[in-house]
Order: structure tokens, then sequence, then C-alpha cells
């Protein structure tokens, strides 16, 4: 059973929609700005990639937004523009809305929603919750956002792997379709900006102070970021019984775990999972056309990524670039955009740059970034990177269809 | 998907207790008792643990401990992988970690070691690191269906040859926060808040018929959605796909495992034997420990092979779990106990 990609629904800070995210991936646009979504300004950085277009009333068609959090509408706008992408009617699925499933990653679900009943608990006490609030807290509803929204019936399951999630939501869909559990999946992952995942990535010293520069010697961190990811997933025979056009095949996938350290990635494990990848998708190193990579811009991040693929792929790996230089590290959705960016490079030709770059790192010897400026090339086959806190590890391999 | 025996248990489930601080709504919960982290797992690494990470990483290695599995971290093992499940991960955790950015004289003046608390995958890759569990690890939040939908997950990673042993879990703390929760979300009413934690070592079942006293089987599993409200015929649904793909004849089915959220509500129950065409027995999982959340379901199947092993000449039996989530999320298991001779 093969499984095809056949709708994307980028909810993002350059751009909702799969025609202007690929537009801003093509032009090496900046999603990122100074934060308006919380009060920043006792902050010493403040910078964000906010998706600020976003209107949830003028994106969702069923959901009632004032009763979901921030990251359901996220998932769901970005799973009904993927469904209008597919051209995907999903009233009349000829397999019953039971074989249509939604599975979305994420690292902080409603963190908005935490947030504000911890204001409110700090203010007045826990009685004084507002029990709409209350409902609004479980992580699962990016799931259910989805299903809601959509009249799927099938299973509606959060992946809470951190920032590799979306991997994990594209990795269990395609074992959902290719073991006959489902026609249809909508995977992606979606996760919001918040102050108290600002204040943690601060305190851990992973901040830029103002871009994020993957790859660059002078890398100094990520800047925190939101939006929501989702593509439509299907099996071959799904897909071309209704006339579908078909991006790119979902070639296989890997996972697993450094067991090692809670935030510290390892490159002989990343490593592993690069093999892993492979092997399920049935391709070996030299058939990657394209990285995209975790490529989150803080020093530990890209040495050890770079380290892993050198390892796998030797001294001459294929490019390499981070579209978080564009958009910030999304958590949840970051796996998720870097999948849609992957299928985008296959269908229109093009590697997505590393904007932000200006001095290459002797330690990342080998690694070109695809520096600034968008690349046109040939793309058949790429590997897309998710790596997480906890040594969740998660790699999808994208290729064209054949 | 494919059928699971389970190899090993490890659980932590909660009696009745008054809450210990005057910070919980004013009823009784079910609490874990006697659990202290450093005695069980030792001082070292262990200090910035959660109540929820360091129950969860109790039961996963106390259930890899009753397979017979070493699990230590000097030899990490490849083809071991966990899934857990959770509603938010500890919810404490996160929200006075919230609370330091509001409450600080500068807003950023969090302690960064707890930082990873807050991530719900905390719990599962603490467990992987302590012991030594390098294969799939993977975190489900879905609340009341997250076990169900967390074994579902398991199954998928054995069956298609991921790792070659899962450990499936889940852990709840007790926590304000959580207690709260609940009764905001209720009016009040509802079953009490519980604590509880409970790991299942599980492996493809290879259809030889176990008579060792842990050969309780997952025959099979469903998840479905029921947009708009429609969450009876969701589990409904489920219900049947779980028989369906079990083979097994809604008659064999003599215990349903429910998990209500007030102990007068017995609606998971009737949608099931709607669909069986009898009244097997019922076991209200939350009349029991209270409302788990995420650890309920799992409470319910660590009873059921509690009893298992306690009555080992008692004659086979055939259980359905089933649960139901928020909004229209619905799941069910179908879990068999043999007799052991």
């Amino acid at each position: 059973m093969r499984v095809a990609v056949t709708g994307l629904g980028p909810v993002s800070s350059i751009g909702i929609g799969p025609a202007p995210f690929a537009e801003g991936l093509r032009a090496g646009r900046s999603g990122i700005s100074e934060i308006t979504s919380f009060d920043a300004s006792g902050f010493p950085r403040r910078r964000a990639g906010e998706v600020r277009g976003f209107d949830p009333h003028r994106s969702l068609r069923r959901l009632k937004p004032e009763h979901w959090g921030r990251s359901s509408q996220f998932a769901a706008a970005a799973a009904r523009l993927a469904a209008q992408d597919a051209r995907l009617d999903v009233d009349r699925l000829p397999g019953g809305p039971e074989r249509a499933h939604a599975v979305i990653g994420t690292t902080s679900g409603e963190s908005v929603a935490v947030e504000a009943f911890t204001a409110a608990l700090v203010a007045d006490g826990f009685a004084a919750v507002d029990p709409d609030l209350v409902a609004q807290l479980p992580a699962g509803r990016l799931a259910h956002g989805v299903s809601e929204e959509l009249g799927l019936a099938g299973e509606s399951v959060t992946l809470a792997t951190a920032c590799a999630a979306s991997n994990y939501a594209i990795g269990y869909g395609f074992d959902l379709l290719v073991s006959g559990e489902a026609d249809v999946v909508f995977a992606g992952g979606a996760d919001s900006v918040c102050r108290w995942a600002h204040a943690g990535f601060f305190r851990l010293g992973a901040l830029a102070a103002q871009d994020c520069a993957p790859f660059d010697s002078d890398r100094d961190g990520i800047l925190t970021a939101e939006g929501g990811a989702v593509l439509v997933l299907e099996t071959f025979d799904h897909a071309r019984a209704r006339g579908a056009r078909i991006y790119a095949e979902l070639l296989g996938h890997g996972l697993n775990c450094d067991a090692k350290h809670p935030v510290a990635p390892e490159w002989t494990s990343i490593a592993r999972c690069i093999r892993i990848a492979h092997g399920n998708a049935g391709v070996t190193p030299a058939d990657i056309d394209y990285i995209c990579a975790h490529g989150t811009g803080t020093p530990a991040n890209d040495a050890v990524e770079a380290r892993a693929i050198v390892e796998v792929f030797g001294e001459h790996p294929p490019p390499v670039s981070s579209i978080k230089s564009l958009i910030g590290h999304t958590m949840g959705a970051a796996s998720g955009f870097g999948a849609i960016a992957s299928v985008l490079a296959i269908d229109k030709g093009f590697l997505p740059p590393t904007v932000n770059w200006s001095t290459a790192d002797p330690d990342l010897a080998g690694i070109d970034p695809v520096p600034n400026v968008a690349r046109p090339a040939a793309v058949r086959v790429v590997q897309n990177n998710g790596f997480a806190f906890g040594g969740n590890n998660s790699i999808v391999i994208f290729g064209a269809v054949r | 998907m494919t059928a699971l025996r389970v190899r090993g248990l490890g659980v932590l489930l909660p009696s009745v207790a008054a809450p210990g601080d005057t910070s919980f709504p004013d009823r009784q919960v079910h609490a874990v008792d006697g659990f202290d982290v450093r005695e069980r797992l030792g001082r070292r690494g262990t200090s910035f643990f959660d109540r929820t990470t360091a129950l969860a990483v109790a039961v996963c290695a106390d259930a890899l401990r009753d397979a017979g599995v070493e699990a230590d971290p000097r030899q990490p093992q490849d083809r071991i992988g966990v899934v857990l499940a959770t509603t938010l991960g500890s919810f404490r955790s996160t929200s006075d970690f919230t609370r330091e950015t509001l409450v600080q004289e500068r807003p950023y003046l969090v302690n960064p070691v707890l930082f990873p608390n807050t991530v719900m995958n905390c719990a599962a890759g603490q467990s992987a690191i302590r012991l030594g569990l390098r294969g799939v690890n993977a975190t489900v939040a879905g609340g009341p269906v997250a076990f169900l939908h967390a074994l579902r997950y398991a199954a998928d990673v054995l069956a298609r040859g991921y790792a070659d042993l899962m450990v499936v879990g889940a852990a709840e703390e007790l926590s304000p926060h959580r207690a709260w929760s609940q009764a905001l979300a209720r009016g009040g009413a509802g079953a009490d808040c519980g604590e509880s934690a409970a790991a299942f070592v599980v492996v493809r079942d290879d259809g030889t018929d176990g008579t060792d006293g842990t050969s309780v089987r997952i025959l099979a599993t469903a998840a479905g959605y029921g947009p708009d409200g429609r969450r009876a015929d969701a589990l409904s649904g489920c219900v049947r796909r779980a028989l369906d793909r079990a083979g097994v004849a809604a008659a064999q089915v003599d215990l349903v495992v429910t998990v209500e959220t007030a102990t007068d509500d017995n609606g998971q129950f009737e949608v099931a034997t709607r669909v069986l065409g009898h009244h097997p027995k019922h076991r209200q999982v939350t009349a029991l420990f209270g409302d788990c959340d995420a650890a309920t379901s799992a409470a319910g199947l660590a009873q059921l092979m509690l009893d298992r092993r306690a009555h080992p000449e008692e004659p086979g039996s055939t259980a359905l779990l089933v649960a139901e989530g928020v909004d229209g999320a619905a799941a069910a298991a179908l879990v068999r106990s043999p007799q052991c001779r």
C-alpha cells in the first residue's frame, strides 16, 4: 500500500494556504516580528513568529472559535485548508467518515488556555476560574478540533511528542494507511506562542537576540513561534479513484529515542534514526536530494544534527536548510511545516533557503545550508528531520511520484 | 491492529483519602498512598521529577521487572519503546511554571531546570533515560481515551516491527489543579478526583496459549470520533469494530469496564450493552479509584490483571473496556483473561 500526499494546509507567519506559504519560502520571507500576543515588555528578548493574519472566524466553517483554544483553532484551520487544497469532499468520503482519521502533534497543547487558567488562579483562586476555560485545557482537543471541523469519525488522536510531534503524526498516519485502518488521514501539528515557553527558552539560554540563523557560526538560538500545519494523506488507491492531484509520495518514517538527556540532543542516536527512516522508506543516503533540517539555530542542535548527517551521508551530504530561519520554531507544528516545505520542494522544484546566514561554521564542514536564496533544483527524495525534548526523534521521507 | 499479549504489570492504585491541604476542593480524593520518589528511584537524577514523572518511571520499571526484562541504562536497548497516555502532562508543573512568569519581579525569572516538566513528553522521556529504552518513545494526549489510544499506538509499533517490546502506560498525579478542573467542569458534581499509574509490557500475540498467569491479551482495539455530539454513535461503532476484529461473539463478553465521570452515570455501559445485546457484569473504574483522567482505563486494565492473579483458577473471561473523552472521542478494547491452571 502506497501513501499519497494530496493536500497541504499551512497556517504560518509567512502565509496562510499552500500558495502564499510556497511564495514565502521561495522569497525567503521572514515571519518574525515583535511579540503582541502577550505583554513581552519585561523580557530582554521580544521577537517571535506570531501568525498575525489568522482570523479563526474566517478560516473555520463548523468550529465555534469561542469554545476552542488557539492551538486547536490552528489545527482545525490548517486541516480545513488542506482538505480544500486536496479538493476532498469530506462529507462524501467513499469509505465513510469512520475511515478518515485526525492525528495531530503538539508540544504544549492549549498553552494559552493554561496561561489564562493560571492568571485567573493567581488573581482570584481556583474556585473563580471560568468553567468554559477549563473545557479548553485538554491537549487532546487539537485532534478533536480537526475531527469536529471536518466531520471525521475515525480515530482522533493527539501525539504530545514535543517538537518532533508533527513527524510522529505523519508517521502514525502512514502506518494507519498502509495497515488498512484508514483511507484518509489528516496529519500534522499545532502550537501557540505563549509567555511561559518564551520564558523557559530564554532561561535555558536558547533564545536568539535578533534573528534565527541556523548553521551560521554566530547562531545564538531559536525564536519561539506558532501555527498549524496539516497534510492530507491518502492511500494511492483512494487518491486515484477520486482523480486527486498527488503532490508526492510519503515513503516512510523512522522513530527512536536518545534515552540520554531530557533536553540535550545526541548525534549517534540521530544518525541511528536517519538509518531507521531510510530503511523503512526503502531508500539509501544516495537517494536523498534535500534534507529539511530540524535546524533550530541553537549552537548545540545544529552541531549535533550536522554531525549525524555527515556520519550517515559522508563528507558531501545533500543540501540541508532550515525553514526555522523564516518562521521561527513552531514547536509541535515545526516538522509539519518542514513536511509541507519538503513536499513543495518536490512539487515546485526548489530548495527553501536558510536566511540570516552570513558566516560558515568550521565545525559544520560539508553542510550546504542553501544560504539566503532559494535554489531551483530537481528534487526526487526529501528527508524531513524532527527532534525533541525527551530525546524523541522522528524523521519522515517524501518522494516524487513514480 | 494486531493482538497484544501482556507480559508484565506495574501499578500504583489509589485509596480514599482526605485532600492534603486546603488548596483542594472540599471533598475526598483517591490518592496513591506512601509513594516516595527517592525511596523508589533513589536521589540521583530525581530531585526535579514532578509526581507524574516519578509515578510513570516507577510503574514502567516495575512492569519490566515483572516481565523479567533487564532494564539497565548502561546497556540501552534499541528494540524496547515506551508510550504513555496523558491529558496535558503535569498540569501542576506547567501552571506553577507559568505562575512564576506572572508573580516574579521579572517574567523570565523561572527555574530553567523545571522547564522540561512543562512539556507533555517528560514522563516518557525520563522513563527511557532511567531504563535505557531507545526504541519508539511516544506520548498520547487524550484524557479518558488516551490510554486506549496508547494501546493502539503500541500495537501499531509492534505490528510494523519498529520494536520488539513496548511499555504502554499512563500516570496522573493528584493536584489541586486537576481536582478543581474536574469540579469546575462538572459543576461540583461527578466522581472524586483520583491519582494512579499503571504500565504494561506488551508484545505481539504469537497465538500460543499462555498459562503463566501473565498472559492477559488485548485482542483488539478501536477508536473513533462522533462530531456534533454523536459520541454514543462513535462508541457503539468502536465496540462493533473491536468485536469484529477480535472475532469474538458479543455473548462471550462477560464484563464491561467503563470510565463514566459520575458514579450515577451509566451511559457508557448502556451504549455497550445495546451493541452486545445482553447485560454482562459492569465495573465502573471511577467508582473504585476516582476519576484518574488518562490513567483511569489503565487502572481498570491493571485491576483485571490483579483479579486474575489473585484467582488464577477462575474460568477464562472476556472484558470489554470502553472510554469516552471530552468532545466526541470514543474508544474500546477487548481483553481476554484465560484460566490459569
